[in-house]
């Protein structure tokens, strides 16, 4: 430590003001930072301060996210595995998981870093721990098989147009990192979406793709039918309700396990990070949604629009509902800041997933493209929770 | 008695609180009066270094209105007066003579009390130098004299870790402090009493004086918590509030005809030995109340004033003329290595994101800040704390734009610049701060 210690101490005079690396202070100061909490003491009341800051709360939306994360790089090396034909010793799988999903996380880092520290020495302002958590949501929303390059467009335009242009960590009204999943989303939706993309397939053994679809839950469910027919439809293809529950199927890299992603919310709404209204408001209005046209579905016996069928359990379970409402939901900035106008923040999240999953199977990512949707609204949301409540209040002028 | 329930606020887990123990202490070699340090007022001086004054005797009185004087608390020579910058009075010290000389103020009985005209009343107080104990919400100036308040607010207690109890200071004192709440129920027909839950002492001697119980969380018991709580209409914000150790004050200036200056005051914080209640007087030097009790007083913070309001005071200065708490806790300012990713068993926050959860006991804490500032997230921890429903994270975005109308609108002048939001804040943001500055600079244009 007191090594550490010195090697900053002794090249600090070099990235202060008038150093030969002034432009380049927030590197050292991030790295520095990340070291050793700065001694900084409080210089007015209240003067003693609590231990939580920015940096201390973003890691556990790091620690929140290692379940889906580890889950998901088991399950892309199994999947890939089994579509070509290699064995599925958990050894085998979880290596060739992380050579597939380490890429395309450090790549994410690295661009969207790039683009921090550009920012941050342009501004001179330091560099926020925000990042942290946006680098490593956003690729565990992608397809394995993005191309790399991909990644680093779609994370710049997230840091880029989705948060430094507006100010930067704080002052964004978008969550980065689905900004950036968006883009990729309309630019490249080859890549993003059908069935061939969930799955990264090694040509080693073609006796083994043979028996592949690639198919994800959403895209079977699709089809018409009725509601029992959609479920063995479904079952058929592999997808019974408990396996979408613990997620070892082929989609996106982080989405598919609503197991992993309960056991991070537990820790996130344990410690009061994420807020727990906007969770629960949004479970509330998929199942909300969902209910009447299953059951209109029932008595009718058969639908022209194939997902009312579908048994509204089945909504939360699919399309990395959870990953969305878990963690790309419940992020401060982007969110309400009022209880009430959470909770109908959450329901309202919940709901449009159903519908657009219902009424526009074009746009299987319901859930990304509701909560987009949504967080242009919280401000609004927001607005109208406060005037109520200053309503009630006592003026004091 | 209406038990008032206040769902926000914190109880600080702080080590270092004082025991109930009251220590009587020595006569100090000198005393001072800090005008910097009595809110909004514009001292013009009435002495000069080596005069001869008497306790009791004019010192400053305010340039906004004359009758208003602060009198010396103590009786000597006056050493020095020391001037800050832009001319700001700071200290005026007075070096106290072996016998010193009282000034004398008439004596009022009971019933001469209960029979005095109001305004007579106001102008023996205004005399007597006490008139300064009796502070304006929301601004917190000296009360107007010529007005009549809608209420006062008398609060017993303090729910802040470093501040008397009214065990400790109101103990053999049942009847002046009786004596004292008829002076006040002279000068305005609402007077409100509070305590804290739990306080069976006060419960027991003043259980026909006490209206409202307040919960035992910082700041359930401030007069601005209270107000908040019980007012409905517009025309009560206005109320006065005085402490109910100045109560005593006020009291005992009419029973002896003689300038008050007894003063109980906590001395508390973990660099300190024997935290304890100490009676002293007013304006103590603060190293005559640390004397035996510290050693490290070059790396400990003086906090003159309790932990979460108090202002920092030089080892060297004074107690001010309100403050009734001293706390000496570690300046920290070390670097923590990997301090983000330790489990934090011993590191006290509100939150759960640290082990301390688990961990019960006081824990020690000192003046860092424990992170850099960074830009609000809105993650709203503020308005869970703030006890007057004030959301901190939208009025200082509005202050920071100039909105503040809104700012008003959202409920800034029932700030009780309690420090809790700066407290929790993760961004490190000074909230507390901002919204006290901008309360004042709406004051200031008022005037």
């Amino acid at each position: 430590m007191k090594f550490l210690k010195k090697i900053f101490d002794s090249k600090r005079k070099h990235f202060a003001q008038g150093g030969r690396f002034e432009k380049l202070h927030p590197i050292f100061e991030a790295t520095e930072t990340f070291f050793f909490i700065p001694g900084i003491v409080t210089k007015k009341d209240a003067h003693v301060r609590d231990s939580l800051d920015l940096k201390r709360l973003m890691s556990m939306v790091i620690i929140a996210l290692i379940p889906p994360l580890f889950f998901g790089i088991y399950n892309t090396g199994f999947q890939s595995n089994i579509a070509s034909g290699l064995p599925v010793t958990f050894i085998a799988v979880s290596l060739k998981g992380l050579r597939i999903v380490l890429p395309v996380i450090i790549v994410s880092y690295v661009v969207g870093f790039f683009w921090e520290i550009l920012f941050a020495s342009i501004r001179k302002h330091s560099i926020s721990e925000g990042f942290l958590v946006t680098g490593l949501l956003f690729p565990l929303t992608l397809p394995p098989t993005i191309p790399l390059w991909q990644v680093a467009i779609g994370i710049s335009f997230g840091v880029v147009i989705g948060k430094e242009l507006f100010g930067g960590t704080g002052r964004n009204f978008l969550n980065p990192a689905l900004t950036g999943r968006a883009f990729l989303f309309f630019a490249y939706p080859i890549k993003m979406t059908g069935g061939a993309v969930w799955t990264v397939v090694s040509n080693v053994n073609s006796s083994g793709v043979d028996t592949f679809s690639g198919a994800t839950p959403l895209a079977v469910s699709a089809v018409q039918g009725t509601a029992s027919f959609i479920e063995s439809l479904l079952a058929k293809a592999g997808f019974t309700f408990p396996k979408l529950f613990f997620g070892l199927y082929p989609g996106s890299i982080g989405g598919t396990s609503t197991l992993m992603c309960l056991i991070g919310a537990c820790l996130l709404i344990f410690t009061g990070i994420a807020s727990y209204r906007i969770m629960i408001g949004g479970v509330l209005g998929v199942l909300v949604a969902a209910y009447p046209g299953y059951i209109m579905s029932l008595v009718s016996g058969n639908s022209t629009v194939p997902m009312l069928a579908l048994h509204p359990l089945y909504h939360l379970v699919m399309g990395g509902f959870a990953f969305g409402i878990i963690y790309m939901a419940t992020d401060p900035v982007s969110a309400p800041g009022m209880n009430t106008a959470k909770w109908i923040y959450g329901f309202a999240i919940g709901f449009l997933t159903v519908l657009i999953r219902i009424f526009n199977p074009a746009f299987p990512e319901g859930v990304m493209l509701a909560i987009l949707f949504m967080n242009l609204f919280s401000p609004l949301l927001d607005y109208f929770e406060i005037n109520f409540r200053l309503k009630k209040r006592v003026p004091n002028v | 008695m209406i038990s008032i329930r206040t769902k926000k606020g914190y109880k600080l887990n702080i080590a270092g609180e004082p025991s109930h123990e009251l220590e009587q202490l020595g006569r100090p070699t000198s005393v001072a009066l800090l005008p910097e340090r009595i809110p909004f007022v514009k001292p013009r001086l009435k002495v000069k270094v080596a005069d001869q004054v008497k306790v009791g005797s004019l010192v400053f009185e305010d340039k906004r209105n004359s009758d208003l004087v602060f009198l010396s608390p103590g009786g000597g020579r006056i050493t020095k007066i020391d001037f800050g910058p832009r001319r700001v009075i700071k200290e005026i010290v007075v070096e106290l003579d072996q016998d010193e000389g009282y000034e004398t103020f008439p004596i009022f009985n009971e019933a001469q009390v209960e029979n005095i005209e109001r305004q007579m009343l106001v102008k023996a107080i205004m005399t007597g130098g006490l008139w300064p104990l009796f502070r304006e919400l929301p601004f917190r100036d000296i009360a107007a004299p010529d007005s009549i308040p809608p209420s006062i607010i008398v609060s017993l207690d303090t729910n802040e870790p470093f501040q008397p109890t009214p065990e400790v200071y109101l103990k053999g004192k049942i009847e002046l402090f009786e004596f004292g709440i008829k002076i006040l129920q002279k000068l305005s027909e609402k007077l409100f009493i509070s305590t804290s839950q739990n306080r069976s002492f006060v419960l027991d001697q003043l259980n026909s004086y006490v209206t409202h119980i307040c919960e035992r969380v910082y700041p359930a018991d401030d007069p601005g918590v209270l107000l908040y709580h019980i007012k409905k209409s517009p025309d009560e914000n206005r109320a006065w509030y005085i402490s109910g150790q100045d109560v005593l004050l006020l009291a005992m200036l009419f029973k002896t005809g003689k300038y008050p200056v007894e003063r109980t005051v906590v001395i508390g914080g973990a660099l300190v030995r024997g935290k304890k209640h100490l009676l002293t007087r007013i304006g103590v030097p603060l190293n005559h109340l640390t004397k035996g009790r510290t050693d490290k007083t070059e790396k400990a913070r003086h906090i003159v004033g309790g932990i979460f309001k108090g202002y920092k005071g030089g080892k060297d200065s004074y107690m001010g003329f309100y403050e009734t708490s001293l706390v000496l806790i570690p300046e920290g300012g070390e670097k923590e290595f990997l301090g983000f990713a330790r489990p934090g068993f011993q590191k006290p926050s509100r939150s759960r994101a640290f082990l301390s959860f688990l961990n019960k006991s006081a824990l020690p804490m000192d003046c860092n800040c424990h992170g850099e500032e960074r830009a609000c997230i809105n993650c709203g921890f503020c308005a869970q704390v703030c006890p007057v429903d004030i959301l901190p994270q939208f009025t200082y975005k509005c202050i920071l734009v100039d909105e503040i109308e809104e700012a008003i609108d959202h409920g800034l002048l029932d700030c009780v610049e309690c420090g809790l939001c700066t407290y929790v804040c993760p961004s490190k943001l000074e909230l507390c701060n901002v919204m006290k500055n901008t309360k004042k600079a709406c004051y200031l244009e008022q005037l």
